[in-house]
């Protein structure tokens, strides 16, 4: 039995840090560009959209959440396959559910065939989101589920440079395994997406039609198929940035809430429709929330205030560029 | 001449006797006194009076407080717990079936005095306290519950006791632990569950058992995680370990910064440490599960000691795969402690049918919570808040207490016997006896009764150590 004793609290009290080793600003630094990296991927789908389509997709946070299910499942059921296989898998379908959603309610907005198109494409985006989140939460149930990361790493013993199978040791500095995979993939894909859209005519074509829609048709580019595809490809994305995250989160019918709305964030702080700006805005606010965390002298407040620490730089970019980093002038 | 004479003295005799009578009984004539009587009357009177008495009345409360006002219908008890983010849906659902387990075992019974069956409303609160104030309010004026029992989070309990006041309806919290819920003495108010100050007890006192000079408390920022956090700080500091606290939102993923952060902390601090995970519920998965990864801890030099939801094991170890010797706080019974009580059998029996897996301290909480206020409902006779109180009430000692599959219930101060100046404002109608332990697990992937209980001393089950460092195994195998 415990004897209880009198309660009498203390308030917490700073210890700041003056002292900081660059080893330390280092380690948050590369933290913060891995994360970041993910964070660009998905807002890139979200901003691939919103300059084709010209919507906003309330339903991105919710393809996230699709790709990471596919990789945990696809994992869970396909043991003998190559892991990375889950990842390809995880894109397919979801490219697969953007383009059946894009076919089927937003094709008709694009044609003129929906009185409102501006509000029909929040409601229709919405409740696709709440659709796929509770179709999710029926199937699987609200408990959370997690990927094991694709792959362990070879046990290296030396005195910089040391590995287990879960953690990679530089020093002082320790990255974890599945972070490093999941970024390494998310760069992959980023690195795919940059060349398809830059050096491939279906890529040109989709930034055409960004530009200037009617413009891209008098060329011979059909609008209503760059919508789908814009669409399927940002789904994919997105899916892509949750296929990668599973295996370092927990995982649950509702995760993509959050990370839809700090998608937001960066496609407005890159600049609405630039594809460069999401990138460098995803990487800014991966490396800004982490130096944030990493290095407020109140340690009590530090990871409280790691979302406050985006949203600042956020503030004062909008307010000194209004249109963001690399947005247009309207 | 004598003939006269004679006749003349008889006669004269005669007359002086009668005079000498006469005056005798003159001298025995009553006085005229004055003279102090005490009477005692015992007099019975019956009247009749009319009395105006003011009451205030409890607008919006619509249960029932008689068996006859309850007529046909269930005896109904609200059950606010979380059932979605971001609160613990593992919590919430493991009370939830509990509850479940409870209500069939009353109603298979006959239900509540063996003819009024029981009903029971579960709110999901979400761990919210706007959703506590709205669930409390839904099941008191809309669902007509008798009693409450039930909740999770300490933030969603802290404005659901406030309601249960304002409509004078008793509630049993089950896995709220913030002082406040029972220090602010609410008649209506009663908690099995223990006051983070005693956690924060056992935990200073297992630390300083395993011998760490420095502690860093990772909690969450809420009204739970807080003053736990806190707490737990002081009492360190009362037996010379450092600490310092992080606080996390609830509902958080990305700790990669933070875990830098407590790395870099502890990096000048000599001896043994430790991190103390004071979040609830999955949240604590992504944490512990980034730490072991980020080679924070568990270590030769580093003691993890995970959120007790790590009891659960196939959701643990599917979550935090890299969390091989963790250990983890155990509030309550674990399975040897069970085998002597029929209650408990009968309960883990049931509970491991529905959900293969021996019971959380959550859910042998809310199945005695419920089952407790069942029994003070017998105990009362009636579905009067007053009366059901005055029997929780009278639960005030070992040998009045309630034995139930946790164990003996009793509630040593309320209204009769107030809390002494010398103990904490908590202890109103606090159970005193929760058990706390300190289990680990030793290997990857192994189940939570197979887990060593380390601390305290008399429940090893490992032999004679506090913390089994990584890559070794314990002095005795269970």
């Amino acid at each position: 039995m415990l004897t209880p004793t009198v309660w009498d609290a203390s308030l917490f009290h700073a210890s700041p840090q003056l002292a900081v080793s660059g080893e330390f600003v280092l380690r948050l630094i590369i933290d913060g560009l891995m994360i970041g990296i993910i964070y660009a991927l998905m807002a890139i789908g979200l901003t691939l959209i919103f300059s084709v389509l010209n919507i906003v997709s309330f339903a991105h946070g919710e393809f996230y959440m699709l790709g990471g299910y596919i990789v945990y499942f696809f994992l869970q059921t396909f043991e003998a396959l190559p892991p990375l296989l889950s990842i390809v898998a995880a894109a397919i379908v979801t490219f697969a559910v953007g383009f059946l959603f894009e076919r089927i309610f937003l094709q008709p907005m694009a044609r003129g065939e929906v009185e409102r198109p501006n509000e029909y494409a929040i409601l229709v985006t919405f409740g696709l989101a709440f659709f796929l989140q509770f179709l999710m939460l029926g199937l699987v149930g609200p408990f959370p589920k997690k990927a094991h990361r694709l792959f362990d790493l070879p046990q290296i013993e030396g005195t910089f440079f040391r590995t287990t199978k879960a953690t990679l040791f530089l020093g002082d500095i320790t990255i974890s395994a599945g972070r490093l995979f999941a970024a390494l993939i998310a760069l992959l894909a980023l690195a795919g997406l940059l060349w398809f859209m830059y050096r491939t005519w279906t890529g040109r074509a989709l930034q055409a039609v960004s530009q200037d829609r009617n413009a891209a048709a008098v060329v011979g580019i059909n609008p209503l198929n760059m919508n789908t595809l814009a669409f399927s490809m940002g789904a994919m994305l997105a899916g892509l940035a949750g296929a990668v995250l599973v295996t370092v989160y927990s995982w649950v019918p509702w995760v993509g809430v959050p990370a839809s709305s700090k998608s937001f964030v960066i496609i407005v702080l890159g600049g609405m429709g630039s594809i460069p700006g999401s990138l460098l805005g995803g990487l800014i606010i991966g490396v800004v929330e982490s130096l944030g965390t990493g290095l407020f002298p109140d340690p009590a407040r530090a990871q409280a205030y790691r979302d406050v620490f985006g949203l600042v730089i956020f503030a004062l970019v909008l307010l000194l560029r209004p249109t963001g980093l690399f947005g247009r002038k309207l | 001449m004598r003939k006269s004479v004679l006749v003349f003295l008889l006669t004269a005799v005669s007359m002086l006797l009668l005079v000498a009578c006469a005056q005798q009984q003159q001298t025995e004539a009553p006085q005229v006194v004055e003279k102090t009587v005490v009477v005692t009357q015992v007099v019975e009177q019956e009247k009749v009076v009319t009395q105006v008495v003011e009451v205030t009345p409890v607008a919006g409360r619509c249960a029932p407080t008689s068996f006859d006002e309850l007529g046909d219908n269930a005896i109904k008890i609200g059950v606010p717990i979380p059932l979605s983010a971001p609160g613990s849906v593992t919590g919430g659902r493991a009370m939830q079936t509990a509850v479940n387990i409870a209500v069939k075992e009353v109603n298979d019974a006959g239900g509540v005095l063996g003819k009024y069956p029981v009903d029971v409303v579960f709110y999901d609160t979400s761990g919210l306290p706007e959703r506590g104030t709205a669930g409390m309010e839904y099941l008191i004026t809309s669902e007509c519950v008798v009693a409450v029992v039930g909740e999770y989070h300490s933030a969603a309990g802290l404005t659901e006791k406030e309601v249960a006041n304002k409509y004078h309806v008793p509630v049993i919290f089950a896995e709220t632990w913030n002082d406040d819920i029972t220090a602010s003495q609410y008649p209506e108010v009663f908690r099995i569950a223990p006051a983070s100050s005693m956690v924060a007890q056992a935990d200073a006192k297992y630390l300083s058992d395993v011998g760490v000079s420095f502690v860093a408390i990772v909690a969450e920022n809420t009204d739970y995680g807080v003053p736990a956090s806190e707490q737990t700080k002081e009492r360190l500091a009362a037996l010379g370990i450092d600490s310092e606290t992080y606080l996390a939102e609830q509902g958080t993923q990305e700790f990669g910064a933070l875990i830098a952060k407590i790395q870099e902390d502890m990096k000048d601090k000599e001896g043994l440490k430790a991190v103390l995970v004071l979040i609830t519920g999955e949240t604590s998965y992504n944490f512990e599960q980034q730490a072991a990864e980020q080679g924070l801890m568990p270590r030769e030099d580093v003691v993890g000691i995970a959120n007790q939801v790590a009891y659960n094991a196939d959701e643990f170890w599917q979550n935090v795969p890299d969390g091989n010797y963790y250990a983890f706080r155990r509030v309550g019974v674990v399975p040897a402690l069970t085998k002597d009580n029929p209650v408990a059998t009968a309960f883990v029996e049931a509970y491991e049918k529905e959900l293969g897996r021996f019971p959380e301290s959550y859910a042998f909480e809310a199945y005695d919570a419920f089952m407790l206020m069942v029994k003070a409902i017998e105990k009362a006779n009636s579905l009067d808040p007053d009366a059901i109180i005055a029997a929780l009430e009278s639960f005030d000692s070992p040998e009045n207490g309630v034995q139930l599959a946790q164990g003996l219930y009793y509630f040593p101060y309320g209204t009769k016997n107030p809390v002494p100046d010398d103990q904490p404002a908590w202890m109103w109608h606090q159970w005193p006896d929760p058990a706390v332990l300190f289990l680990q697990y030793w290997q990857e992937g192994q189940s939570a009764e197979e887990a060593c209980v380390v601390w305290p001393k008399q429940y090893q089950t490992c032999g004679d150590t506090y913390w089994i460092p990584p890559g070794t195994e314990p002095p005795v195998t269970p």
